[in-house]
C-alpha cells in the first residue's frame, strides 16, 4: 500500500537557521499519526511546511507527495484543493463570519471524488454546531471553535488531515472528546498527521508516534511500543526511564 | 444663492465623490492595500473617455467601457508589479510604489496627450431639466443614478454570495483564507482590477464636468481619502454616505461662504470626526 502523504528531505529554514530536517514521514491509508515533541521541536513548523503554509517566511525545501502526485512546488491553496488540509494550531476560524458561513466557505472542488463531510454529518459529528449556526464564530468557546476548524477540515474533502494541536487551551474532558473524535475519523478511514503536546492523550489514540526534538525525528514507531520508549517515558509521561 | 441649486450641486457632487472613492474602499476593505496612482488612473481614464469620443468618434457609453477596461488593465499591470508587497503587507512600499506609478501615469499622459486642456461633451451635457426653479444636466443625473446602481450592486455582492463571503475571509486573514483553499493571489489581482475600473467610470461620468489636464487627480486623491476615512474604513455603505455628505457640504461652503476654501473646511471637519470618532462615522465592518 503506497502512502497518502509522503515527504522526503524537508528542510525547513528561517533565515539560514535550520528549523526542522526530516529525511522521511509517511503517511498510510487510515493511519493517525502522533507528532510529539517538547515546545519549539518543530512540530508545527513540520505540518505547516507539508502545506506550504506560514506565517513567517521560511525556506522550504524537499519532496512532498500526496497519493503519489509530487505537491512541493505548489502554494498552498493548491495543495488543498488536491486534498491535503490543515487545521492550525488555537483552531483558526473566520472570527467576522457566523459559523453557518465558515462551513458554507469551505467546499471540495467541484468535480473531486473524494469524501468530503455533508452537513448531517458535520452536525452528527459536532452538534453544538447545529445549535450556533447563526452565531459569529468570535462568539463560540474554545472547543467549539476547534470543532468548527475540523469541522470545515472535512467540509473540504482531505485525503489527509493535518491537525496542529486541537487540544490547545482546552479542559481535560474535551481534549479526550476532540481526541475521540479525530480516532473516530480515522476509522472511517481518513488519514491524520495530529500534532499534540499532550503525549499521555495523545498515545491512547494514534497509530504511531513520532517524537521530534530540535527538527529531527528522534524515535518513530507503534504507539504501543512507544509507549514503553525510555525517551518518551521520562521526558512526557513523567516516569523515570527503566 | 440659490439654496435647492447648491443642494442640487452637492448631491451631485456627493455621487461623484462616492463613486471616486469607492474603488479604494474595496481596496482597503478586502485586500488592507491603498493606492496613491488612484488619481492618475481617473485623470488618464479622462483622457481615455475624451479621447475615445473626439478622437476615435466612438459613442459616448462605449468610450467609457474603453476606460473601463483601461483602468482593469492599468489595475493588473500595478498589482502584478507589487504582488511581493502585497503579500508582506508592505504598506509604506505600496504607498511609494502606488505614487511612483502615478507619476509614471503623469508622464505617459502628457506624452500621449498633450498638455493642453481637453473638454469631454457628452449628448448628455446638453440636456437640462429645471427642478423647483433650479437646473441639472442629464450629466449629473446619469452620476447620481449610476452610482446609486454600484453601490446597491456592490452591496448585494458583498453581502450574500460566494464572492463577498471570500472577501470576507481574505479581509480578516489572508493566510487563514487560504487553508480554505482560496487563492488570496487571484483576490487581490480582482481587487486591484476593481479599483481600476471603478475608477475609471468614475472618471468616464464626472470628468465631462470640468477640463481635463494631465495635473487633475489630486483633488480626487484627496477626497477619496477624506471619503474613505469618514466612511469608516472598509465600509461601502460608510463610503457612500460619507461621499454624499462631503460633498453636500462642499457645494454648501462653497456657495454661502467660499468655494476657495471648501477643501480646507472639509479637512477639518475630517480631523473633527476622526477626534470624536477615531472608526469614521459609519461603524468599519470591513467590506460592509
Amino acid at each position: 500500500m503506497s502512502p497518502v502523504l509522503e515527504a522526503r528531505d524537508l528542510r525547513v529554514a528561517y533565515g539560514g537557521n535550520l528549523a526542522l530536517d526530516i529525511p522521511h514521514l509517511a503517511l498510510e491509508p487510515g493511519e493517525l499519526v502522533g507528532v510529539v515533541g517538547a515546545n519549539g521541536a518543530g512540530k508545527s513548523t513540520l505540518v505547516n511546511a507539508l502545506l506550504g503554509w506560514s506565517r513567517g517566511t521560511p525556506s522550504v525545501s524537499g519532496s512532498i507527495r500526496l497519493d503519489g502526485e509530487e505537491i512541493g512546488q505548489l502554494p498552498p491553496h493548491a495543495r488543498v484543493a488536491r486534498g491535503l488540509t490543515l487545521v492550525p494550531e488555537g483552531g483558526a476560524v473566520f472570527m467576522r463570519l457566523t459559523v453557518e458561513d465558515n462551513l458554507a466557505a469551505a467546499q471540495a472542488p467541484r468535480g473531486s471524488n473524494r469524501r468530503a463531510h455533508d452537513e448531517a454529518e458535520i452536525y452528527a459529528l459536532f452538534p453544538r454546531l447545529k445549535e450556533r449556526l447563526r452565531h459569529h464564530a468570535s462568539m463560540l468557546s474554545g472547543g467549539e471553535r476547534q470543532m468548527l476548524a475540523i469541522a470545515r477540515a472535512l467540509r473540504l474533502g482531505p485525503r489527509a488531515l493535518l491537525l496542529d494541536e486541537p487540544s490547545i487551551g482546552l479542559a481535560p474532558r474535551l481534549v479526550a472528546d476532540v481526541l475521540r473524535t479525530v480516532r473516530g475519523l480515522v476509522d472511517e478511514k481518513l488519514s491524520v498527521l495530529l500534532v499534540e503536546q499532550n503525549v499521555r492523550a495523545a498515545i491512547e489514540v494514534v497509530d504511531r508516534l513520532v517524537l521530534l526534538e530540535r527538527g529531527r525525528i528522534l524515535a518513530s514507531g507503534p504507539a504501543a511500543a512507544m509507549r514503553d520508549d525510555p525517551r518518551i517515558l521520562a521526558a512526557y509521561l513523567g516516569e523515570a526511564a527503566a | 444663492m440659490n439654496l435647492v441649486q447648491q443642494l442640487i450641486n452637492g448631491i451631485v457632487l456627493g455621487h461623484a465623490y462616492a463613486l471616486i472613492a469607492i474603488g479604494w474602499t474595496v481596496l482597503l476593505g478586502v485586500a488592507r492595500l491603498v493606492n496613491f496612482g488612484h488619481g492618475q488612473i481617473y485623470m488618464l481614464a479622462a483622457f481615455v473617455t475624451w479621447w475615445s469620443v473626439a478622437a476615435l468618434g466612438l459613442p459616448y457609453p462605449v468610450a467609457i467601457g474603453v476606460a473601463v477596461v483601461a483602468g482593469i488593465v492599468i489595475g493588473l499591470i500595478m498589482q502584478a508589479a507589487m504582488l511581493r508587497l502585497t503579500f508582506a503587507q508592505d504598506l509604506v512600499s505600496i504607498m511609494i510604489v502606488t505614487l511612483g506609478f502615478g507619476h509614471m501615469m503623469r508622464g505617459i499622459a502628457g506624452l500621449v496627450f498633450g498638455g493642453n486642456p481637453q473638454v469631454l461633451e457628452t449628448p448628455l451635457s446638453w440636456v437640462e431639466f429645471e427642478i423647483a426653479g433650479s437646473w441639472v444636466t442629464a450629466q449629473d443625473v446619469a452620476i447620481v443614478v449610476v452610482a446609486i446602481l454600484f453601490f446597491l450592486l456592490l452591496h448585494l455582492v458583498l453581502e450574500r454570495g460566494s464572492l463577498g463571503r471570500t472577501a470576507r475571509m481574505v479581509a480578516e486573514d489572508p493566510k487563514l483564507a487560504q487553508l480554505a483553499g482560496i487563492d488570496v493571489r487571484r483576490v487581490y489581482f480582482a481587487v486591484f482590477a476593481f479599483e481600476g475600473a471603478a475608477v475609471a467610470l468614475a472618471a468616464a461620468l464626472v470628468a465631462p464636468r470640468t477640463p481635463i489636464l494631465t495635473n487633475i487627480g489630486f483633488e480626487e486623491v484627496i477626497i477619496t481619502f477624506v471619503v474613505v476615512v469618514l466612511g469608516g474604513i472598509g465600509s461601502v455603505a460608510g463610503s457612500y454616505l460619507a461621499g454624499l455628505g462631503l460633498g453636500i457640504f462642499t457645494a454648501l461652503f462653497g456657495g454661502f461662504v467660499s468655494p476657495a476654501y471648501a477643501t480646507t473646511a472639509a479637512f477639518l471637519v475630517l480631523i473633527v470626526v476622526l477626534v470624536l470618532r477615531p472608526s469614521g462615522l459609519a461603524m468599519g465592518r470591513a467590506s460592509r
